[in-house]
């Protein structure tokens, strides 16, 4: 970050409708389609003995540029409800400029992303999963006999996702008596020739379908591996219905037991867990951060903001301002 | 003009900023007229989440870079919106205001308007009071001279309490006043607030109709007592023929008396509805106590005296009736008038207090043009900003405005030409009590916000309580 003392950066504009914070919620998986309906059941869930819920969330920003590369925003949450009510740790903003070329720093010291690290998008990601991962692991390790909540899929075998570390961190919550329960915001997995969450739209809340046979047929031979038991979960009447992986080494008995304890311990609006979205919440990036950010950036380092470069408004004058194709 | 401020900028509504343009070394004068938050994309979010967490949820920030703090700034940053008064060039002041600054190699500093508002020359200065940055502010006193002024804010605000201020100012410099009070403030105003003679014994006198208010007919002349029956007791037009024609044979007698009036009105000749006019109006003239046939016991010669010598005449008509206050009125603008036209006045200075109580409505336009040529140069003060006509709002010299917070009275004063209407509402709307918004010659075009000064008179006109505490808190 030293090495950027004094050099300009165009700023990323802050817009209420441009603020797309990248969270990582949704699977990364292909869209499959089955007509195989076997091994689907639904299952009826009703409230049990409460228990300490945690839930995890980190997202990732893109604050500006500049002629080497990116600089990026990270930022973690977690929130737990407890007998004293909701409670939270939030990490960061951490900022770090990517290189387009090898190397990554951040203002807290170098991060290495691995030596094939080229795109700077992709490099986001891995940053963010990487944060993501050690609050994870953090987590499993200090809570115990408590549903922990991951913000999206508990899917691996990505680059951007390697086996090892998720597989780590569930043996560890395992080892506690925890259960990690992953909540997708949105899915691309299909069964029946519709989207899995549209399978229990005609089911009665609260319960969870069991999609698991239908949808792991559909990565037999794909290196991306599902580290879940994939439901769908439909926690309240005229709620969303959300993918919700389970921890595939924890039996399904387990797993009822712990949505019977999630829906009993939580506040479920709409269909999502309150202390999920909370830190979803405490971790997403607002507009004022942006700037906060970029602000602390142009005085730490003596950064120049320069107007950001528009190739169409060079070209094209008022009639290529709205950048469409 | 919007310009973005942090929290640690002290930064206030009605200060001026010199914005400085390093380029073309010049800078524009604005000042501000409105303090909001910035409107930074998202803020309501970040307030929200900040409820939340401060209120429902407890929990600790690991923040190694601080950027809370930068939030912090931000939801805190404000925006001032100000208003462009005028232009720095050579460091000498210009109403040039056909240009902008840039708005990335532009300075901007608070700027010391009282060094330009006041005028570099102070032939004669009146210390009005002082600015925020405690400051004195000096008018000068030819900035009052030939001009026409208003006074005006809600009750309790300060407006009495500048015009004694102007008014024993002008004292100081030699120049006579002509006061209409209506409530009795000013006739104080010889005593200091300790009671003991101040510095204007012997420069004030005080007439009061009935007791020390008297004139002869002759004094008053037949044009004066026209006026006063046409107009401050509606005479019809018949009427007056006769009455004119009644008066003119006293005149050639050498009996225009009072009691010789009475007489001849009583055994005119005329049709019996006139005499019964001339009659009813004779009794009213007759029961104001204004006029005498003794003629040592008038108030003529005073009233020349004092105005000439350059001496201040209040004239106290405070629990006087409205019939009463318009024939003196029209008495004295008739009598001032004339010693004006005779050269045996240079000038004189009327602060007509409420004067929509006994000035009658073809008065304010000759206010403004025939008897500012004669040399009255009037300061009406008032708390009903509507019933001063808009003309007058419009060919104001100058307007010392206190605080109004009711959105038809900003509408009102915020007519007056010598600055945007917009300034007027946002400045005057949260001015403390005491303190006034100088606008036009007097602070040449920069408003300007004042803190008037004390007096050390003796307070007349506050309101009267019935608890003790109100008085005292109102006296602290």
């Amino acid at each position: 970050m030293q090495q950027l003392n004094g050099s300009a950066f165009n700023p990323r504009e802050v817009s209420l409708f441009d603020m797309a914070v990248d969270d990582g919620s949704s699977d990364a998986t292909s869209f499959f389609t089955t007509d195989d309906i076997e091994g689907l059941k639904t299952i009826p869930l009703s409230p049990s003995a409460p228990s300490k819920v945690v839930a995890v969330d980190v997202s990732s920003l893109k604050i500006g540029e500049t002629e080497t590369g990116v600089l990026v925003a990270i930022r973690g949450a977690v929130v737990w409800r407890s007998d004293k009510g909701y409670e939270y740790v939030r990490c960061g903003p951490l900022a770090f400029h990517l290189g387009h070329g090898m190397h990554a720093e951040s203002s807290l010291g170098s991060v290495v992303l691995g030596p094939n690290q080229m795109f700077t998008e992709r490099a986001i990601g891995r940053l963010r999963n990487t944060l993501e991962r050690w609050i994870q692991r953090e987590i499993c390790d200090s809570f115990g006999e408590s549903i922990i909540l991951f913000d999206g899929s508990l899917t691996v075998g990505t680059p951007d996702n390697p086996t090892a570390h998720l597989t780590r961190i569930l043996r560890s919550a395992r080892e506690r008596a925890n259960v990690v329960a992953g909540f997708s915001k949105s899915t691309r997995l299909c069964a029946f020739g519709k989207r899995i969450t549209s399978l229990v739209s005609e089911a009665r809340a609260p319960c969870i379908f069991d999609v698991d046979q239908a949808v792991t047929k559909q990565f037999e031979a794909h290196p991306v591996q599902l580290a879940g038991h994939v439901y769908v979960a439909k926690l309240v009447e005229d709620g969303f219905a959300f993918r919700l992986d389970i921890d595939r080494n924890v039996s399904q008995e387990k797993c009822v037991e712990a949505m019977n304890r999630l829906i009993a311990s939580d506040v479920v609006m709409q269909g999502y867990p309150e202390t999920l979205r909370l830190a979803h919440i405490f971790s997403t990036f607002t507009a004022n951060d942006v700037i906060a950010t970029q602000r602390y950036l142009a005085y730490a380092y003596g950064l120049r903001i320069a107007p950001r470069f528009n190739i169409r408004k060079c070209l094209f004058g008022p009639f290529g301002t709205l950048g469409a194709a | 003009m919007q310009l973005i401020s942090y929290p640690d900028e002290d930064v206030n509504k009605s200060d001026y900023l010199l914005v400085e343009d390093q380029r073309s070394h010049r800078g524009l004068i604005i000042q501000v007229v409105d303090i909001q938050f910035a409107n930074i994309p998202g803020i309501l979010e970040d307030i929200l989440r900040d409820v939340m967490s401060e209120e429902s949820i407890r929990g600790n920030d690991i923040d190694p870079l601080d950027i809370s703090s930068q939030v912090a700034v931000l939801k805190d940053t404000k925006l001032l919106v100000c208003k462009i008064r005028g232009a720095l060039e050579n460091g000498r002041p210009t109403h040039n205001v056909a240009w902008l600054p840039s708005r990335i190699s532009s300075d901007i500093s608070k700027f010391p308007i009282e060094t330009i508002a006041s005028g570099s020359d102070l032939s004669r200065p009146i210390l009005l009071g002082r600015m925020k940055q405690n400051s004195s502010f000096m008018i000068d006193a030819k900035m009052l001279d030939g001009r026409l002024n208003i006074v005006t804010g809600k009750k309790g605000t300060g407006k009495s309490h500048l015009s004694k201020l102007l008014a024993m100012s002008f004292l100081d410099h030699g120049a006579p006043c002509l006061i209409l009070d209506v409530n009795g403030e000013y006739t104080n105003l010889t005593r200091r607030a300790s009671g003991e003679k101040s510095p204007y014994e012997g420069k004030i006198t005080v007439l009061t109709p009935r007791v020390s208010l008297r004139f002869t007919l002759a004094e008053i002349g037949l044009g004066t007592m026209l006026d006063i029956l046409l107009h401050a007791l509606d005479l019809p037009g018949t009427s007056a023929r006769v009455f004119a024609t009644i008066w003119r044979q006293l005149e050639q007698k050498g009996d225009l008396t009072l009691k010789s009036l009475g007489e001849a009105i009583a055994g005119s000749d005329c049709h019996e509805s006139v005499r019964d006019a001339l009659q009813s109006r004779y009794k009213t003239l007759a029961d104001a106590g204004i006029f005498t046939d003794d003629t040592p016991s008038t108030s003529s010669h005073r009233l020349t005296e004092r105005l000439g010598a350059g001496g201040a005449v209040v004239v106290n008509m405070k629990n006087q009736s409205f019939t009463i206050r318009r024939i003196v009125v029209e008495l004295l603008l008739s009598k001032i008038t004339e010693l004006l036209s005779h050269g045996r006045l240079k000038a004189v200075f009327l602060f007509a207090e409420e004067a929509h109580l006994y000035l009658r409505e073809t008065y304010w336009d000759d206010i403004v043009t025939r008897m500012r040529h004669l040399g009255i140069f009037t300061t009406f003060i008032t708390n009903q900003p509507d019933t001063i006509q808009e003309n007058i709002y419009r060919q104001a010299d100058n307007i010392f405005l206190f605080n109004f917070t009711n959105e038809r009275d900003l509408d009102v004063v915020a007519r007056a030409a010598k600055v945007d209407g917009e300034s007027v509402k946002l400045l005057v709307k949260d001015l403390p009590a005491g303190h006034c918004l100088a606008i036009g010659d007097v602070v040449h075009d920069f408003p300007v916000v004042v803190n008037i000064r004390p007096l050390d008179v003796e307070a007349l006109g506050g309101t009267r309580y019935f608890f003790e505490e109100n008085r005292i808190a109102c006296t602290k």
